[in-house]
């Protein structure tokens, strides 16, 4: 059974933001909820990288422990989705998240924040698959139609990578054996002088 | 966040004693139910409202290598 | 960890639109219970959007069980042409879906492209023509907007003459509806009609074509995964064209490449180079001298590709000698051996490619700047080769189309220029008489001392560049070269914050009779002025609510299907255009060979159109069959070589988009050229040679006054399975009858190429030759038709025929200007260029002094342009929502300056001041400072969001960087000088 991932080259992330707009548009996702967010460190130096980040979709994701309404659930893929009519909207999953995937529509005051929104990797929610009512609440359902996450169908220089996780690891190990270098590995300047770009 | 005995989320302030008339907890609990089952009616439902799918169809799995995904691994590699 | 661009005003936003619900403005319980739907008995009155439902459920999803068309059509943004897959409900687009089969973007997008969708939903665009009536805006009709427009014209064209009128067109257009734009500037009788080229590459096409024969991109974004060495100098392709580095970047893993990057400031390209090199804006030509110094000292030249196909590469060692290691570093900042690294790496680790963009055109020196990155190419052995080449990457989505079909005040359609010949031939194509075109144009007469001008000697002088326009607005006519000053503009697609001296810019539009805008957007033209009455605007929908083939950076052509009807009461650039000439009375003869449907010329008709008149640059082979049987079967095309395997259907053989040059006429089935002036391909197999295009030889001056015979025709070099094995001079007829090559051409040939002679018919040249006749058969013998030249090193018709270094016009080192001053004041395109004299004023005030930061602009991945539609896009908007201004560190703590904190940036001319957020980071340096170019919307600390016509105002407002923005101008295309002036930043 295949388990699917988001693997972001971060030697080719150029920081474009498509994975961002795509998103956007394929679910349309309102202003102030961004699934996908591009993080840079070093902006600006010598050693500035740029990663994609969504939710990571964990094996054993912390969300879902914390969840005092448990309304999350883990699909035979490996996507983590939710209900958000279970959502409560107390925010602990956002608390728990080490990406901070989880986003609220609202501001909180008093404990809510409105349903909680996060990335789905295009797998839709607890509704019926490919109905309006899956769309309006959790966006397009990719998956099911025998696609992958449009973020990374869509990124610019081929840096984010989604699907199968074996098929993805072989990509992204194709690469780093092709560049000749760790992808920043720690110590691999000092052991072998080879840098990534800068 | 300002913090009030009224306004601490309903789970956290186990210790207060009900007022009278419709406090928080008592409206959770007596409209607590009704409050989830009348968001979700309110929920603009553009066709018949579909029902929500069972739990071993939620989980089941979607992912499947058809010719647009082949693609996509095809651009991804050198 | 977020990267500090973004700051969190999206929580603000969501707060404000939170607590702006509550009457007493306070928070109490109640109603934040009843806001969020928790209140007593259950059923709250609720927006949609607050119980997390991803969106309202109106038109625009995809709908279940509803069949799905799809369409193709190419992003509209910038020159890479990413395929765009369109999927339409109903005649509503309701998805974007990967477009797996383009070789030049496989299924990749940007931020930009990915959010094209948004464009068509419009919630922000014009819907009717509105007209500006005492300051308000109102709405009318289409016929009664055209018909005032056209009246207006009229009156201006009697009272003052055609050249009163602007005709400013767009790089947005397609290649049919640039076209129809120079045709209705030619039959409207000016050559005053431009397009954003000008102030983009309009130093590379003037630069690069007086080099080896076409100003365009050498290669293509694909080829360079060839490339062992890639140098970007003056280019942020990470941001101006990234998916362009989904080439660049596996070409270098592939290829463990070299990525040098040479720029002012430390870029998200130079992020991902392997060495990053600083150095001061507008020194490029002494960068340039400063490598090839190394690279003749130590004999790193490609000895054999100069000797037979570069001339006058000895006078560029001469200069080339000034330019030691110690002078270069005086007057640009690179520390010797760095150079000397970077000059060994790209003359040894071949093939090697240079790549420039804004940052090497937008100066005072960009002509001679772009020809130093062409020597650089030249003297490496480093064009006409696979991996190699000037590989310019252009802007917006056509501006190379537009460029080629002619919206250039030098120039008609194709780079015929503008003398008789070029009139002739057109005329012969659109079959209107050439007199009659000349009855057209002004009389001029003579002004302060100067010449006047016929009717015929003035349809043969170029027009007023638009960087200048409202110069000739608010200057004394008496200044200015034609009949009279300008009264009207007549804008299709362009911005109004993108060119400098805005302030001035600001009161010429006030000047104006006559300003009309044909845009999906108001943009900054109908917002920044005070203008009350004579404005007009009309809505015009973008490229994918019509249908034509646009041009991408790498000439290849990619034709655009039509994926939603026009929105509102938008129509496009032909049926606007059609409308104007009917009004202006011409419509019948331009449109004589052109179908017109319900007022809408039909775009196929138009290329092919094209296609009968543009010989001169290989546009002749592109019919719309063939374009669109490219886009059905991309799939088909190599990756990298962009050849389809021979024995495929339909486009066997072809390269994709039948890169121009395609020869001849569609039938013989050229298969367009993918890398210029490439001897090791057989010229069927998209192969050439160099341009002989300055002739055949050169009377060179000596230094003892005589004058000696130089040939400028390639030694012992040509293109595989030539006949001619050496130099050969562009074909004629009388060169084909030299030759014997004439017997093969056809009696139908013959005869065409006598008729077009009369009485000189041995003259009839390869280009205006409409029966593609002398194109074919030398093709035939494995000649290329426009001949087999050296390239010049040295261009003798430009000033400063050899590149020398100039200190731009505001200069952060007055010391350096005496010694490199700019050129001499002038007149250049009908108006006096003052540069010197402003040069001159800038170190007697002492500016270095009182401006002391230079102050450079660019582009960022997120906007577009001038940004009036890309910050209507909500998707994109959230992603920009400040303009700013990045400060070093040490210059904001000198000044006070926190991070994120408001600054105003003043600059030496106009009092111009505008207050931006400041940025404060590493990636500029000491004494630099960096604005993108893309706002507008508040001017001068003043917002003017409310001068928008209702419902139009972008999302995003901000100040523009060309309000600071100073005087200078190309003496041989009118560029502005956008990448260096002089400003003072302090805590606002």
């Amino acid at each position: 059974m295949a388990r699917v991932k988001f693997l972001c080259d971060a030697d080719r992330c150029i920081e474009c933001n498509a994975c961002v707009t795509a998103c956007k548009n394929e679910h349309d996702v309102p202003w102030g909820i961004n699934r996908r967010r591009v993080v840079t460190i070093n902006d600006g130096k010598p050693g500035e990288r740029s990663v994609s980040m969504a939710c990571m979709h964990c094996t054993d994701a912390p969300c879902a422990a914390v969840c005092p309404v448990s309304c999350f659930y883990t699909t035979a893929d490996a996507v983590v989705l939710h209900s958000k009519d279970l959502c409560i909207g107390c925010g602990y999953c956002f608390y728990a998240c080490p990406f901070g995937a989880p986003q609220y529509p609202k501001v909180g005051n008093f404990g809510s924040r409105g349903k909680m929104d996060k990335c789905t990797y295009c797998a839709g929610g607890p509704e019926a698959d490919l109905t309006s009512a899956e769309y309006v609440k959790y966006g397009s359902n990719r998956l099911a139609e025998g696609k992958l996450p449009i973020c990374a169908e869509m990124c610019s220089t081929k840096s984010l990578l989604a699907g199968d996780g074996d098929i993805i690891a072989s990509i992204y190990k194709e690469r780093v054996m092709k560049r000749g270098y760790g992808s920043g590995a720690w110590g691999w300047k000092t052991a072998y002088k080879e840098t990534i770009a800068s | 966040m300002t913090k009030s005995p009224e306004t601490m989320p309903s789970g956290a302030a186990a210790t207060e004693k009900p007022a009278a008339g419709l406090d928080r907890r008592g409206f959770f609990r007596v409209g607590g139910a009704a409050a989830v089952v009348a968001a979700a009616a309110v929920v603009p439902a553009t066709e018949d409202a579909q029902a929500s799918e069972t739990a071993s169809e939620r989980t089941k799995a979607r992912y499947r290598e058809t010719e647009h995904v082949k693609n996509f691994y095809r651009v991804n590699r050198y | 960890m977020l990267t500090k661009r973004r700051d969190a005003t999206s929580g603000r936003a969501r707060l404000q639109g939170f607590a702006a619900g509550l009457a007493s403005g306070v928070l109490d319980r109640r109603s934040f219970l009843r806001r969020s739907g928790l209140a007593a008995g259950g059923a709250a009155a609720l927006g949609t959007l607050s119980l997390g439902s991803v969106r309202k459920a109106k038109a625009g999803p995809m709908q279940p069980g509803v069949a799905v068309e799809i369409k193709k059509n190419i992003c509209t943004h910038c020159s890479v042409g990413c395929t765009v897959i369109a999927e339409v409900q109903n005649g509503v687009w309701v998805g974007q879906e990967p477009a797996w089969d383009s070789p030049i973007n496989r299924g990749s997008h940007c931020a930009k492209g990915a959010s094209v969708r948004e464009l068509v939903h419009g919630d922000r665009r014009l819907k009717y023509p509105m007209k500006l009536v005492n300051g308000e805006w109102t709405r009318i009709g289409w016929d009664q907007a055209i018909s005032e427009i056209g009246d207006k014209m009229t009156e201006i064209r009697q009272k003052s003459g055609a050249d009163s009128v602007y005709l400013l067109g767009s790089a947005k257009f397609s290649n049919e509806g640039a076209y129809l734009f120079r045709k209705f500037a030619a039959f409207w009788g000016t050559n005053s009609v431009d397009h954003q080229a000008r102030i983009c590459h309009s130093t590379t096409v003037a630069g690069v074509a007086n080099t080896w024969g076409y100003g365009a991109q050498t290669n293509s974004y694909n080829d360079i995964r060839n490339s062992k060495t890639i140098i970007f100098m003056g280019s942020n392709a990470a941001e101006a064209h990234p998916v362009s580095l989904q080439h660049v970047l596996t070409g270098k893993e592939t290829n463990r490449a070299n990525m040098i990057v040479l720029d002012p400031r430390f870029t998200r390209t130079a992020a991902h180079a392997t060495e990053y090199v600083r150095f001061r804006s507008g020194t490029d030509i002494a960068v340039i001298w400063g490598m090839l110094h190394h690279i003749f000292a130590n004999g790193w030249e490609d000895k054999t590709f100069i000797e037979q196909r570069v001339y006058g590469m000895d006078q560029i060692k001469a200069e080339v000698a000034k330019w030691t290691p110690a002078e270069v570093e005086r007057v640009s900042g690179i520390p010797g051996e760095q150079l000397k690294k970077v000059a060994e790496t790209f003359a040894k680790q071949r093939p090697s490619t240079f790549i420039w963009c804004m940052g090497g055109t937008q100066h005072t020196v960009g002509t001679a700047n772009v020809r130093a990155y062409c020597n650089l190419l030249l003297a490496t052995g480093n064009v006409g080769v696979f991996g190699g080449g000037a590989n310019i990457f252009r802007g917006h989505c056509n501006v190379q189309g537009a460029t080629d079909l002619g919206l250039d005040i030098t120039t008609l359609p194709l780079y015929y220029g503008l003398v008789e010949g070029a009139w002739k031939h057109w005329a012969r194509v659109w079959e209107v008489d050439y007199e009659y075109f000349q009855s057209r144009f002004d009389e001029v007469p003579a002004k302060g001392g100067r010449p006047a001008r016929t009717r015929k000697e003035n349809m043969e002088t170029p027009g007023i560049p638009s960087t200048r326009w409202f110069d000739a607005t608010l200057s004394d006519p008496e200044d200015v070269d034609q009949r009279d000053a300008l009264k009207a503009m007549v804008i299709f697609g362009h911005g109004g914050n993108t060119v400098p001296r805005m302030p001035e810019m600001v009161k010429g539009l006030e000047k104006l009779e006559l300003l009309v805008v044909a845009d999906p957007h108001p943009t900054t033209f109908a917002a920044i002025s005070g203008r009350k009455n004579g404005t007009y605007l009309l809505p015009i929908c973008t490229q994918f609510e019509t249908s034509g083939s646009r041009s991408a950076s790498n000439r290849s052509i990619q034709w655009g299907e039509q994926v939603v009807k026009p929105i509102f009461e938008s129509k496009d650039d032909y049926e606007v255009i059609y409308r104007l000439s009917e009004k202006l009375g011409f419509a019948e003869q331009m449109f004589k060979n052109i179908k017109v449907e319900n007022k809408r010329p039909v775009p196929e008709d138009l290329l092919r159109e094209i296609n009968r008149g543009g010989f001169s640059t290989g546009y002749s082979g592109q019919s719309p069959e063939r374009l669109k049987a490219h886009m059905r079967n991309q799939d088909k095309f190599d990756l990298v070589t962009l050849r389809a395997k021979a024995d495929v259907a339909e486009v066997g053989g072809d390269y994709y988009g039948l890169p121009w040059p395609c020869w001849g006429t569609p039938a013989i089935k050229h298969p367009g050229t993918h890398t210029l002036y490439n001897t090791n391909l057989h010229v069927k197999d998209g192969g050439g040679t160099f341009r002989a295009r300055f002739g055949v030889v050169y009377a060179e001056k000596q230094p003892d006054g005589t004058s000696k015979n130089v040939n400028l025709l390639a030694e012992g070099s040509y293109s595989l399975g030539s006949e001619l094995t050496d130099g050969y001079p562009e074909f004629t007829y009388g060169v084909l009858k030299k030759l014997g090559w004439d017997k093969d051409l056809t009696e139908a040939e013959v005869a065409t190429i006598t008729k077009i002679g009369g009485a000189n018919p041995d003259a009839v040249g390869w280009a205006i030759d409409l029966s593609g006749g002398i194109i074919r058969v030398a093709l035939d013998h494995g000649c290329i038709p426009f001949g087999n030249g050296k390239a010049r090193a040295v261009a003798w018709n430009l000033p400063d025929p050899v590149p020398v270094h100039r200190e731009p016009i505001y200069s952060s080192r007055p010391e350096l200007v005496g010694q490199y001053p700019t050129r001499p004041d002038g007149r250049q395109f009908r108006m006096a260029n003052i540069g010197l004299s402003v040069q001159k004023a800038a170190v007697d005030k002492g500016f270095a002094k009182s401006f002391p930061i230079i102050l450079t602009s660019g582009r960022l991945v997120e906007y577009e342009g001038g940004g009036e539609e890309t910050r209507s896009n909500r998707w994109l908007a959230e992603l920009q929502q400040d303009m700013f201004v990045e400060v070093n560190p040490a210059d904001a703590a000198e000044r006070g300056i926190a991070d994120g904190s408001f600054v105003w940036v003043t600059g030496p001319e106009n009092n111009s001041k505008a207050r931006v957020k400041a940025l404060v980071t590493d990636r500029v340096g000491r004494g630099v400072a960096f604005m993108p170019f893309h706002f507008a919307g508040a001017f001068q600390g003043v917002d003017q969001r409310g001068n928008y016509p209702k419902g139009t105002d972008p999302i995003v407002l901000g100040e523009s960087v060309n309000t600071i923005t100073t005087y200078g101008y190309d003496p041989v295309t009118g560029m502005h000088e956008g990448k260096v002036t002089l400003c003072q930043i302090r805590a606002a």
